[in-house]
């Protein structure tokens, strides 16, 4: 549930130019090329790596020196406090949480930041990470490219499907199938339905997430559940007026009654504004023609060839424009298809998604051979930047590797 | 072999789990030295009791170094990791009632359901440039429950006492505690949202799956249990 489909990756960041640090510092590698058959088809993760890192360089990617063991707080601020348990959490003297880096696309963002260059900027990476888990193992291999600061997000979008399927080829693979979506389209889905702001906002935040979506659709349309208000009669009469003054005033008495702090935290102002908007928000409905739309979109599976006419058809039946939003998918798929890419192999399921709030448009997974696990995630992540303390907006678009996926596809771990 | 059972060693959880084994006709006598945190079952010479914290209960059967235990549902949940690999929860006693709930600032009037902390946790970072802060000494039952409430912007402040302060003192912006009358959280004026009960937790007789048991140990056990089981 964490980063693009378990899928984001970092390693210990050996400059590209000095292959045998990269080599001597991984010490699970031993283990790997021993225990791996030689010979077939089949590559070690060892080589797989050299290949990408070879790759890479091609690519013209520069390689930062990525520390093992990094902060921990901007993975639980972007990612959640869910990731506490699957990382590896320690302290320094001074009590500084720190944990064992368990991907690598926040560490080189959080490197850029901290020494800017000049963007755009191909930043790439291969090495360890430390994830935990219930059993096996707790160390994997990842590798990928992140692209900062293209203002031509579709071209860097194309790049990056490009590539990733690039990587795969260089370390010897073909079959592969890809799986995306676009957020970018469901937000323009749920705009044109007209439902007010903030249950635009709820539906977009729960897109990935199939039940929650499901869930709220359904409150959508029956109504809420649940009883009656809490709040006390009076009040509950100010809400309902939408009478501002008054409600924030005894929001604000409530405050001061319980002793809590006038700064910092949410404010009287904030939750009375809050209590009316919702008191409104309670009452919208969706109709049945808006629900159908709804759930018509978010069934539609089909592969990249045909994502044109299943978009065109779900306009046409629910006389709704997906206006630019539709344009820019259908503009990389075409890009792609230039690119010689075998869209007969992509499949865009329009429900495709991550509940990760910095996730802004295109995500896709990419499968190798019968795995159930995907070898490639990737995406675009255009608040992160921002997430992370960046003052301007920074577009981003990257993918990672798990090379170990790929020295035995038919395997699930 | 020796069948070990770890019994709560003070107050009212001591007295009423001595009180389950007395009317299951197993009567517990404790050592006379106070001391000592030992005690036998006059019927089975091979059982010994041990009198421990009921933290320690739970982790003692997570480690497999006690058989039988009685201890609160909350802290097998909060205290073992998997904990369903390591124990089973054999018989709820019906004493030592307690809720883990969530705590809001009944302040927050617009927030009534954990749909609506969804909302005000989604933006709140946004709003206040930090994720809203959590404080709980339950950190992996909370985790539990907001990921099943599709909440995972936040962030837990881990508290060991006083939780009921946090928002007060503005270490947090809202709480997950234990509760068994409320009272706390309403002096403190905090709030349960409707569908905000984490766990309803109770003492519960509790036997490990990790220790080891010879086959008299096995069947002496299972005795217990059912003797436990039947006087319910």
């Amino acid at each position: 549930m964490c980063w693009r489909s378990q899928g984001r990756g970092g390693c210990k960041y050996a400059p590209f130019s000095e292959p045998t640090i990269f080599l001597n510092s991984y010490a699970p590698l031993c283990r790997v090329a021993t225990s791996s058959p030689q010979g077939g088809r089949l590559d070690t993760a060892m080589t797989l790596t050299s290949k990408l890192i070879d790759f890479f360089a091609e690519r013209g990617c520069v390689a930062p020196e990525i520390a093992i063991l990094q902060p921990a707080d901007p993975f639980l601020e972007t990612a959640g406090e869910d990731l506490r348990r699957r990382v590896f959490i320690t302290e320094n003297e001074v009590g500084d949480a720190l944990c064992l880096r368990p991907e690598f696309t926040i560490p080189a963002c959080l490197h850029h930041l901290a020494s800017p260059e000049k963007l755009p900027r191909r930043y790439a990476y291969c090495g360890t990470v430390f994830r935990q888990h219930r059993e096996g193992t707790v160390e994997f291999l990842q590798a990928g490219i992140e692209d900062f600061g293209r203002s031509d997000v579709v071209a860097a979008d194309v790049d990056c499907l490009a590539d990733a399927h690039a990587a795969l080829a260089a370390c010897g693979v073909d079959q592969t199938r890809t799986i995306f979506g676009d957020q970018a389209i469901f937000e323009a889905i749920v705009a044109a339905l007209g439902l007010p702001q903030g249950w635009q906002t709820r539906l977009i935040r729960a897109f990935g997430d199939d039940k929650q979506l499901a869930a709220y659709v359904a409150r959508l349309t029956d109504g809420p559940v649940g009883g009656g208000s809490s709040i006390e009669h009076e009040l509950l009469q100010h809400v309902t007026d939408g009478d501002m003054d008054q409600v924030e005033m005894a929001v604000a008495a409530k405050m001061s009654e319980a002793g809590l702090p006038q700064q910092g935290g949410r404010t009287a102002v904030e939750i009375a504004r809050r209590a009316i908007v919702k008191t409104r928000l309670a009452n919208t409905r969706l109709d049945k023609a808006q629900a159908a739309a709804l759930s018509d979109f978010l069934a539609i599976n089909v592969t990249g060839i045909d994502a044109d006419e299943a978009l065109t058809k779900f306009e046409r039946d629910h006389a709704l424009d997906l206006g630019p939003a539709k344009l820019g998918l259908l503009e990389r798929l075409e890009l792609l298809k230039i690119r010689g890419l075998p869209l007969e192999t992509f499949r865009y399921k329009a429900s495709f998604g991550r509940r990760l709030d910095y996730y802004s448009g295109l995500l896709f997974e990419i499968y190798v051979g019968k795995s159930t696990q995907p070898a490639i995630g990737g995406g675009r992540y255009d608040r992160l930047m921002t997430l992370l303390g960046s003052a301007t907006p920074i577009p981003a678009v990257g993918f990672s590797i798990w090379p170990e996926r790929l020295e035995n596809p038919g395997d699930v771990r | 072999m020796t069948l070990v059972i770890g019994i709560p060693s003070k107050g009212r959880l001591k007295d009423k789990a001595l009180g389950i084994f007395e009317t299951a006709g197993l009567p517990i006598t404790l050592s006379s030295d106070a001391r000592n945190y030992r005690g036998r079952v006059e019927k089975h010479q091979r059982v010994e009791v041990a009198l421990l914290s009921a933290s320690e209960i739970a982790g003692e059967l997570a480690n497999g170094k006690i058989h039988l235990g009685i201890t609160g549902e909350d802290l097998v949940r909060e205290n073992i990791p998997h904990f369903e690999d390591k124990v089973e929860l054999v018989a709820a006693l019906g004493f030592g009632h307690a809720d883990v709930v969530v705590g809001l600032p009944e302040a927050w009037i617009d927030v009534e359901t954990m749909a609506d902390l969804d909302d005000v946790a989604a933006e709140f970072r946004l709003r206040h440039g930090r994720r809203l802060r959590i404080a709980t000494k339950y950190w992996r039952l909370t985790q539990g429950f907001f990921a099943r409430h599709g909440i995972a912007t936040y962030r837990i402040i881990e508290s060991l006492g006083a939780t009921e302060g946090a928002p007060a003192a503005g270490q947090a912006d809202i709480i997950v505690d234990i509760t068994s009358t409320g009272s706390t959280l309403k002096a403190n004026q905090l709030k349960i949202p409707e569908d905000g009960v984490v766990l309803k937790s109770q003492a519960n007789l509790v036997s490990s799956k990790t220790a080891v048991r010879d086959a008299g140990a096995y069947s002496l056990e299972a005795e217990i249990v059912s003797a436990v089981q039947n006087s319910l």
